[in-house]
């Protein structure tokens, strides 16, 4: 089951592994110097921009450049007439099941309010705007439909006509099905049944570093990309099948990257127009988003509406569970097929259910692109599912977190993946935590009693999430050590440093591996030219994936290490460990230097050593359980986070304090989801209505509650380093159910949507205080 | 669908600003419509102080002005004639030491992606300026203009105030 190498380190204490060392990549962003995509600049660069559709479903009718073409400084413009027309993956994973080929650079049809339909290169920004007000557009429109409803009821415009595939109607992708057991019997057995509508708004992922690319071109027709992605490796492979080039003519790089969260794996248009315009201009040209446009053309996620049933018997024992799920996929469909399939087969796990029929659909509709973001599909269905057990629970005449224990997924038990689960980590954090908050009977003892309009309450959610995108996508990592003639070492990694940490994560496990100090290894990323192929930073997996093959590559280079200290030391290479540097013949005091074993002139075929390794990974998951103290104002409708305690399960904990800030951040998120965050859209003609910060609210320092993550390592997974399984993604999930149980739980209002706003707070209570009058 | 309105750019309407920029002495030409960061950030080199909004919204751009803290998405670039201005590139001492708020950020955790820590430092700098003891609460409070994605805010105030103790220990660490 370990694809650990003999004789590797493995178990034992660990000297790296486990201590928060100072980051690699931080003291250049505190002093400035770090470059992100925006801040580079070369010679003669030009500035681009892209013309918006201001309709957003129609076909273009006319397009006029002349006058653009003309105005002093500009020196490209692009429509769909003047570019390659091929079809591709909005999201480059080559040809996986989980993402959809039906984009093209530029179209003569938009699909959704400000979609690209021409791009200008000119010597300013300023200069390539007044050009984007001389481009004239007619469009005929067509009818919009913003909603899943209008674009699935009978007779509806097709949004995707022309596409190959033979698919119903504005379906993305065939329905998923996933069926076990048997639904009917389920039902049958079940002594409570409860039901209910559930329904995800569309939050964006608003991250701070608005996308940017330069590109240029060499006198031999190779084209080098700067690009703020997460998949430096998938982009090369889109650009260069679309702009019909070989691999080794393109590069991709990314050294610094101002958070993506899962959207920055796509293409949006803007790196294809931007290499375009650069070869027409023989210049390199940069593309800057604007705010707006993150807004407009980013990625969201998928808003949806579930339809859940769930079966239970008296004690608690679920006998049934039956959804129907419907995600949004906007205009395009990006990774609508991954989601749909990944959050519809969430629901099989989590909570023990041998009767089981989910369905999932995915809808293209007149809005902005759903695409892949922080969990991707799960934090939907999970919100709708902890809601309904604490739903369940209160008609049970149980406590909330108890249900969830009983029926926790265990050792053994099926993981949405197919795979068996490994440990007991879901019970663990709900153990945990009840123990942390003092949980007893249905909630903590209560600290404050209700303050004039104040009420108080307690909740608490649940959530498993996979390391690595198996078995949607055959996922690789690969890694590259060099040991050099002095023993320092260096990692080549194409893993995406998104500011996770996890850069110094693999340093801290080639290491711990080498038996070298942290400071003696470096880290080379984010040029595809010379690293390793790596499919990309997505899916919980950079520690669990790119850490394991960090970890190979290490374990053979020290094989070749200590060969060499032993030729030195004339003994044999079993008998030696290696720790700080140090190799020692063991259970003696004869050592050697790494250093001294190292250097060349001793008959040796080479001054250094390289050492490959690579990973496949299937799957490994994650546990939590997030425990949230809220206020409601019974007067304003305003409800505030007051304090949240994450316990998660991960197996190996690399870095304490990268992990605990990858829990801080997906908190931070998902209470922005949970009760401010949503990109509106204006049902009848498609547009935004909120494209910026002081319209899109997101929690800000002072809204922000204490957090206080605990961090376990109880059940570690055999394919991750040491045990170490994802972080990223976890920490989004469980904090939004977890918030709506505890409204529920101060004012006896459920809320089975988000965002649960203030008005809609205020509108339940006014309803809640008739229907008592009523009664 | 742009931020601005198109304007045309006349081909000789610059200006020429004096100020200081990080103690030194600095002349530049700028447009009368080229914002303080997009001067920073294009004439000048100095792409430490980020664009995240360009409107004033995000708190990516912070800068000091004459000791204030502005967002020089809002400032035009002829605005800072004869003024003092500091960028996160000024915040490190003359042989590259770093000043508190940096070695904290650096310790707690407090950057992730990092986009949006020039302008927290800058930020924080102001705040420790006019309150060198503050509670957290006016911690958070004073850096509710500064928005981050990444950490919570959980370790970036954690940083504000293990820098605050540290400069009250020994104030002459921070030079400016």
């Amino acid at each position: 089951m370990s694809p650990e190498l003999p004789g590797s380190r493995s178990g034992g204490a660990l000297d790296i592994v486990g201590t928060s060392v100072r980051r690699s990549d931080v003291v250049e962003k505190v002093t400035g110097s770090a470059r992100y995509a925006a801040d580079l600049r070369l010679p003669g660069m030009l500035f681009a921009r892209m013309k918006r559709s201001t309709v957003a479903h129609a076909f273009i009718r006319r397009i006029d450049t002349r006058r653009a073409l003309a105005l002093p400084g500009v020196k490209a413009v692009l429509t769909h007439e003047d570019v390659p027309r091929v079809l591709h993956y909005g999201s480059p994973m080559p040809r996986a099941a989980s993402c959809t080929r039906d984009q093209y650079i530029l179209d003569r049809k938009v699909r959704y309010w400000g979609e690209g339909v021409a791009a200008v290169a000119a010597v300013s920004e300023e200069v390539a705007e007044e050009a984007l007000a001389l481009i004239e557009v007619e469009y005929d429109e067509l009818p919009v439909m913003t909603t899943t409803e209008a674009a699935e009821a009978a007779g509806a415009a097709l949004i995707h006509g022309d596409r190959a595939e033979a698919l119903q109607g504005n379906l993305v992708v065939a329905p998923v099905r996933f069926e076990r057991g048997d639904i009917e019997r389920g039902f049958a057995e079940a002594e409570l049944v409860v039901e209910g509508e559930y329904e995800g708004g569309r939050p964006t992922p608003a991250y701070m570093e608005p996308n940017a690319c330069l590109c240029h071109w060499d006198e031999h027709g190779r084209l080098t990309v700067h690009i703020s992605t997460q998949t430096a490796f998938m982009v090369r492979g889109a650009m260069a099948e679309v702009l019909g080039l070989p691999l080794n003519r393109v590069r991709v790089l990314c050294e610094h990257f101002g958070g993506g969260f899962g959207a920055k794996q796509d293409l949006f248009q803007s790196e294809f127009l931007c290499a375009l315009l650069a070869r027409r201009a023989r210049r390199p040209v940069m593309m800057e988003w604007t705010r707006k446009e993150t807004f407009l053309a980013g990625r969201s996620r998928h808003p949806v509406k579930i339809r859940l049933r769930q079966g239970f018997r008296r004690d608690g024992t679920i006998t049934a569970r039956q959804a129907s799920l419907v995600y949004n996929s906007g205009a395009y469909g990006s990774h609508g097929p991954g989601v749909t399939a990944v959050g519809t087969s969430s629901l099989t796990s989590l909570y023990r259910c041998d009767n089981v029929l989910l369905e999932g659909r995915c809808v293209y509709t007149n809005s902005p692109i759903a695409g892949a973001y922080r969990g991707y599909g799960v934090v939907q269905a999970y919100y709708a599912l902890d809601i309904q057990l604490d739903e369940a629970a209160r008609q049970l005449g149980m406590d909330p977190a108890a249900l969830k224990l009983k029926n926790a997924v265990r050792e053994g038990d099926l993981a949405p993946s197919g795979h068996a689960i490994v440990g007991h980590g879901l019970e663990d954090c709900i153990l945990r935590g009840r123990q942390e908050v003092g949980w007893t009977g249905t909630k903590p003892p209560p600290t404050r009693p209700p303050e004039g309009p104040l009420r108080f309450g307690w909740g608490m959610g649940c959530e498993m999430h996979g390391s690595s995108a198996y078995p949607g996508i055959k996922e690789q990592g690969n890694a590259l050590v060099k040991v050099h003639e002095d023993a320092s070492a260096t990692l080549y990694t194409g893993t995406a440093g998104l500011g996770t940490g996890a850069h110094t994560a693999l340093a801290q496990i080639v290491a711990e591996e080498l038996g070298l100090a942290f400071e003696a290894v470096n880290v080379v990323h984010g040029d595809t030219d010379v690293v390793p192929w790596d499919i990309g930073a997505f899916a919980s997996h950079t520690t669990y994936m790119g850490g394991m093959a960090a970890k190979l590559a290490a374990a053979e280079a020290r094989r070749q290490l200590l060969e060499r200290a032993a030729s030195r030391l004339q003994v044999l290479p079993a008998g030696l460990e290696i720790r700080g540097g140090i190799v020692r013949v063991a259970g003696t005091d004869r050592t050697i230097s790494a250093r001294d074993a190292m250097w060349p002139g001793h008959g040796l075929p080479s001054p250094h050593i390289v050492a490959h390794g690579t990973y496949t990974p299937t799957k490994s998951y994650s546990f939590a359980a997030h425990f949230v103290e809220v206020q409601v104002d019974t007067e304003t409708g305003q409800v505030e986070v007051l304090q949240v305690v994450p316990v998660h399960e991960v197996g190996r904990v690399v870095h304490p304090i990268a992990a605990q800030g990858q829990v801080e951040g997906g908190v931070q998120q998902g209470i922005g989801h949970t009760l401010t965050e949503n990109h509106e859209i204006d049902p009848v003609s498609g547009r935004s209505l909120n494209a910026s910060f002081v319209d899109y609210k997101m929690p800000l320092a002072m809204d922000m509650p204490p957090i206080r993550t605990l961090l376990l390592e109880t059940a570690p997974d055999p394919g991750g380093p040491w045990g170490a399984k994802g972080i990223g993604e976890d920490p989004i999930i469980a904090i939004g159910p977890a918030i709506a149980n505890a409204i529920f739980d101060a004012v006896g209002v459920r809320f089975r949507h988000y965002p649960i706003t203030p008005e809609q707070v205020l509108r339940a209570l006014r309803m809640q205080r008739e229907q008592v009058r009523d009664a | 669908m742009s931020a601005r309105t198109p304007r045309t750019v006349p081909a000789t309407g610059t200006r020429q600003v004096h100020c200081t920029i990080n103690g030194a002495a600095v002349a530049f030409a700028a447009a009368p419509f080229r914002t303080l960061l997009d001067a920073l950030r294009l004439e000048l080199g100095l792409t430490g102080t980020k664009k995240g909004c360009d409107v004033g919204d995000c708190g990516a751009c912070t800068v000091l002005v004459d000791g204030e803290p502005l967002n020089a998405c809002l400032m035009l670039a002829v605005e800072a004639e004869g003024r003092r201005i500091e960028t996160v590139e000024g915040l490190a001492g003359p042989a590259g030491e770093l000043h508190p708020l940096q070695r904290e950020f650096l310790r707690c955790g407090a950057a992730q992606c990092g986009f949006c820590t020039p302008g927290m430092l800058m930020m924080s700098k102001a705040l420790l300026a006019s309150q060198p003891a503050p509670s957290e609460a006016e911690i958070r409070f004073g850096l509710a203009g500064n928005i981050c994605r990444c950490t919570g805010y959980t370790k970036i105030v954690e940083a504000v105030a293990a820098a605050a103790a540290s400069l009250s220990a020994s104030p002459g660490e921070d030079r400016q």
